[in-house]
């Protein structure tokens, strides 16, 4: 059993190959410099000749060849080359050394060459399944048994050497083979634990710290980095009590006497979850939901886990809600209150005269339609954020579309509305939603010029895009703002809220909406200087041509790239 | 005759050694951003066995009064002018050139090439034969360069199989690859020559030259594994290409 990386990066246990790939390369590259060492040493020992001389031409010629061919096999996982090639040329050209030299009357050669075959026997129990592995016991004894044969009987190995060989072969086979199995058993279930827990740790988004009692860091996953800041930095041996900086309330945490999440004047909660704050990098406070616990490790010291979470985005959720349902009764509130003011004196005064009473009636229909705009955009705001906005795309003719959404602002404001727009190409988009997008950018740029500065509509295009820029000059936002412009429920200053109106989403809807769209949204805004807004749409996908083959070497100019592009070797993505 | 294979073998020598000292300064200057290149440091190995086996062949020829071999000096003066316009090529890459020309279609010199290749390998093996009939003793000490020319002829192989592939789709032959294509076969036949004559007592295989054979086998053999793991993906090398900028989001149509 042994791990394999599927395609898509997942991990699982390939149940069907026991042999360690690794291994079988291992002993390849063992062979090899073993078969070179002795050829090379061959061609250095001085007359040889004879059987000497057909030993060292196989093992030169022979030997060393047939290793790089094993070698090169071992590169494919499960190669019958690679995996049973090797052990049975090793044997061969042990037994043809062993018959060859002990006639060359090497003294004791026969003998002194039996350690090579328990050498083959010991990587083939590593490298070769146990059927295969026993069959190969099984030639490491025939061999030099056959091998001897070539020798005048007088010089034979006698039982009392090849008896306890055998034994030894088959000891060592039995041997190898449970450790084998059990060192694969427990390296599996190790793997499998620690391959997991990896996993885990680095896919969760609490970061997770552990500590010795002293609160030094043992150990940290990679969400620390990103809670509490500090990318490039080494945390293993830091003190985590300098490293977060912990406040419980307005009191900062002492851990000198242990971890401070631990001690019991937090609360019942205790090392279960307490919400404290540290001073984040921005150098504001960083809430944070915290817990710890302790562990006993290997060695029977005892340390400290910890896990915490960063809550920044809930409590800015929250306090966006508060506001959010602020505003929107607000904004509610008033179309009611005209609308209720209205209805209430057609009920109370039954003589008003027709022209009144016909202005009361406009006045009733038109806050009724403001109110049902903002029920609509909350409802949409709800399925943005409830994933349920899908949208169908198409070719749609922008310039046309951008034209009449102008004109109709400039006649229904009477504002100056000024669009620049020649020969734009269609763009993939829903018209609904542009429609939506368009009408909220020149609105807000219509509103947020007080002084009844012109709004510009303008685009340009490229290969991929088409740009629309709808520009004002009213009273713009600082970077900070802008940077937030369009996050949900966020509005320039609170004060906007009753100074301009709206209920914070619009912006938030318009950049859902051009992404979900396949384009973008941004700003770029200057306190007082207006602000300008950018929509990227997709123009129509053309196919792409093949990609072509260079036809000289002015890709890159090292020798390394040039010599492997002329050998053909394939470019291959970063994983 | 002598001084003839001796100063070919010196240019050779010197072209590869300094071939290997540039492909250091790749590898130095790439290793920061790619990382390790297994095929660089092969090249490496092959290039400072390569180079220092002409060179310590040359001063052999020259100082130890060995005569020099006809088919030794034949096989250098048809690699030389390849070997040489690889490294020109490398040079002018390393200063900021292209490193490489294109010849459009099939010239009709290069028609012939195939046909030249198969004359001169039928000429270099009677001429071996030949040689080797009038009296010969292989030894073990001899063998180093016979794994050679099995070694570098597949590299060649590896290099002549792309070339040909890659012909139809640019239109015509890279002069790199081509040079390239030639440089190993020739590289191969050159240490066939060298058993040869060293079989015939012609050359002396002196332990200096032995020990730099027996180096470049392990050399060459690491060269093959590397561009044979390449191919089949299990080694990553600086053939990584970074992935292509984000994708643009696709829409429901």
């Amino acid at each position: 059993m042994r791990w394999a990386h599927t395609g898509d990066g997942r991990v699982g246990i390939d149940r069907g190959i026991r042999v360690d790939s690794t291994a079988v390369r291992v002993a390849a590259v063992f062979r090899l410099a073993v078969a070179i060492t002795a050829a090379a040493v061959g061609s250095f020992l001085p007359h040889v000749s004879g059987e000497r001389a057909v030993v060292f031409f196989i093992v030169d010629l022979v030997w060393v060849p047939w290793a790089a061919v094993v070698l090169f096999a071992s590169e494919q996982p499960g190669a019958r080359v690679a995996r049973l090639g090797g052990p049975i040329g090793d044997l061969l050209v042990i037994g043809l050394s062993q018959g060859l030299l002990a006639q060359a009357a090497v003294p004791n050669f026969d003998a002194a060459i039996l350690p090579a075959y328990l050498v083959v026997v010991v990587f083939s129990v590593y490298t070769l399944e146990r059927p295969a592995a026993v069959g190969i016991g099984v030639a490491a004894i025939a061999v030099p048994t056959v091998a001897q044969r070539l020798l005048p009987v007088t010089d034979r190995l006698g039982a009392a050497v090849l008896a306890p060989y055998a034994v030894a072969v088959v000891l060592l086979l039995l041997l190898i083979e449970r450790t084998t199995r059990m060192q694969t058993r427990a390296a599996s279930q190790y793997a499998l634990l620690s391959s997991k827990a990896d996993t885990i740790l680095a896919h969760v988004a609490d970061a997770i710290l552990v500590t010795n009692a002293e609160g030094r860091i043992l150990q940290s996953n990679p969400a620390v980095a990103r809670i509490v800041g500090c990318a490039d930095e080494p945390l293993v041996g830091r003190s985590c009590e300098e490293l977060l900086g912990l406040h419980s309330g307005e009191r900062r945490l002492d851990c000198s006497a242990g971890c401070g999440l631990l001690r019991s004047d937090l609360g019942d909660d205790a090392g279960l979850g307490v919400e404290v704050w540290r001073i984040g990098s921005n150098t504001e406070r960083q809430p944070l939901l915290a817990s710890a616990s302790r562990v006993e490790s290997d060695g029977g010291d005892v340390e400290v886990v910890h896990s915490i979470r960063d809550i920044t985005r809930l409590k800015e959720a929250e306090e966006a809600k508060t506001l959010f349902l602020a505003t929107a009764s607000h904004e509610l509130k008033t179309p009611l209150t005209v609308i209720h003011g209205f209805a209430d004196t057609l009920v109370r005064y039954d003589d008003l005269d027709e022209e009144v009473r016909s202005a009361a009636l406009n006045a009733i229909r038109a806050r009724a339609t403001e109110l049902s705009r903002i029920v609509d955009r909350l409802l949409l705001s709800s399925r943005i954020e409830a994933g349920r906005l899908q949208l169908t795309c198409q070719e749609l003719e922008i310039e046309s579309l951008i034209t009449s959404r102008v004109a109709s602002f400039a006649a229904a404001t009477g504002r100056e509305v000024v669009a620049s727009l020649e020969d734009l190409p269609t763009v993939v988009s829903n018209e609904d939603a542009l429609i939506t997008v368009v009408d909220h950018l020149i609105d807000n740029a219509l509103k947020y010029s007080p002084g009844g500065e012109p709004v510009e509509v303008g685009a340009v295009c490229d290969a991929e895009w088409v740009q629309v820029e709808i520009a004002d000059h009213g009273i713009g936002m600082d970077s900070e703002q802008a940077a937030h412009c369009f996050e949900k429920f966020w509005q320039a200053e609170s004060s906007d809220v009753r100074r301009f109106g709206g209920t914070g989403i619009g912006l938030y809807i318009v950049q859902s909406l051009v992404e979900a769209m396949g384009g973008t949204a941004s700003v770029s805004s200057e306190r007082g200087a207006g602000s300008r807004f950018t929509l990227r749409l997709p123009r129509p996908r053309v196919p792409e041509p093949a990609e072509e083959l260079t036809p000289t070497g002015d890709g890159e100019a090292t020798s390394i790239r040039e010599f492997m592009r002329q050998i053909g070797v394939p470019e291959r993505r970063v994983r | 005759m002598t001084i003839a294979v001796a100063l070919t073998n010196f240019v050779l020598g010197v072209v590869y050694t300094c071939y290997g000292l540039m492909t250091i300064v790749d590898l130095k200057r790439g290793w920061r951003t790619r990382g390790f290149s297994h095929f660089g440091a092969a090249w490496v190995a092959m290039a400072f066995t390569c180079g220092p086996h002409h060179l310590e062949h040359g001063l052999h020829t020259l100082t130890a009064g060995v005569p020099g071999g006809p088919m030794d000096l034949v096989a250098v003066l048809v690699g030389m002018p390849a070997g040489v316009i690889w490294f020109l090529l490398r040079v002018e890459a390393l200063t900021g050139g292209r490193g490489d020309r294109f010849i459009s279609d099939t010239p009709r010199w290069l028609v012939a090439m195939p046909y030249l290749a198969g004359a001169y390998v039928v000429f270099a093996v009677a001429a071996g034969v030949t040689l080797l009939v009038d009296g010969s003793h292989f030894t073990p000490r001899m063998t180093p360069n016979v794994l050679l020319l099995g070694m570098y002829s597949l590299v060649g192989y590896y290099l002549l199989r792309t070339q040909i592939e890659n012909r139809p789709e640019a239109g015509g032959w890279s002069v790199s690859g081509l040079s390239l294509a030639v440089v190993f076969p020739t590289c191969g036949l050159m240490h066939v020559y060298y058993s040869v004559y060293a079989a015939t007592g012609r050359y002396d295989v002196d332990p200096v030259g032995l020990t730099i054979d027996w180096l470049a086998v392990p050399a060459a053999i690491y060269f093959v594994w590397v561009v044979r793991a390449l191919y089949l993906g299990t080694l990553i090398d600086w053939n990584e290409r970074p992935r292509a900028a984000a994708e643009t989001a696709v829409v429901t149509v």
